[in-house]
């Protein structure tokens, strides 16, 4: 089955705080129906971006870290769910019933191999 | 102990085959070394940003969905792994080490909560 990440955005100076009881209820009672249909492989929140660190590899093999997230954007990911459904469309489903702003990516159903193993 | 994002950063033009059996042999030592230390509580690649799906909330409560990536930028993340370290610096030491090719991009990114065994669940879901 494929897996999807769904991910949240949010605003840089997005306040926590303004997450109402009726709002962690809603993403809560959300989260117990993932888990029993099946489909909520991870679920994690992130640190705001501003915490994030980034690097750049450089061409002399060195590595620059920078404070603050790698895009520079308004809006970074909040969050994200890892789900496991039949296809996009059913991914797409559950993220309209988050209400947030968010984006939906399949991810890879093998990691990239050699393409001459059978050579070796 | 904590859990970390770290995510890695692919222009949207990002030609897969240009990555060489050399690159793919440093990535899987890494995802090895990593499982060895057990720090590696999940590895994902993600389909080219561009198949990508994004859901707009809109004032009529009648959400809008759009072709592409949320973000308007050049580059999106490309893949990402979930790792539990002692703190950010050794998530960093991670990080450097995926960092192994110059046009390496990556973002580090501290999870608070999260559903994964060690993890700590958001407070909405502990029960008093």
């Amino acid at each position: 089955m494929p897996q999807f990440l769904v991910a949240i955005h949010h605003p840089d100076n997005y306040d926590p705080s303004i997450e109402g009881e009726a709002m962690q209820r809603d993403i809560s009672s959300l989260n117990k129906e993932m888990v029993a249909a099946g489909v909520r492989l991870y679920v994690a929140g992130l640190e705001p971006a501003p915490k994030a660190k980034s690097l750049r590899a450089t061409s002399n093999g060195e590595v620059l870290i920078t404070d603050g997230p790698y895009l520079e954007a308004k809006e970074h990911i909040g969050g994200l769910w890892i789900l496991e459904v039949a296809d996009q469309d059913e991914a797409l489903a559950w993220a309209l019933a988050c209400r947030a702003p968010v984006e939906i990516r399949q991810c890879f159903q093998k990691p990239p191999q050699p393409t001459d193993t059978t050579s070796r | 102990m904590p859990q970390y994002l770290l995510a890695n950063y692919l222009p949207d033009n990002f030609d897969p085959s240009t990555i060489t059996p050399e690159m793919i042999r440093q990535i899987n030592d890494l995802n090895e070394e990593l499982e060895a230390a057990g720090a590696r509580l999940m590895a994902c690649g993600l389909s080219p940003a561009s198949q990508a799906k994004s859901v707009h909330g809109q004032p009529n409560g009648k959400p809008l969905i759009t072709d592409g990536p949320y973000l308007e930028a050049k580059e999106h993340i490309g893949g990402f792994w979930i790792l539990e370290a002692a703190d950010m610096d050794e998530a960093l030491v991670w990080a450097r080490k995926a960092a192994f090719d110059p046009s390496s991009r990556g973002e580090v990114r501290e999870i608070p909560y999260s559903s994964l065994a060690g993890g700590t669940p958001h407070p909405s879901r502990v029960k008093p």
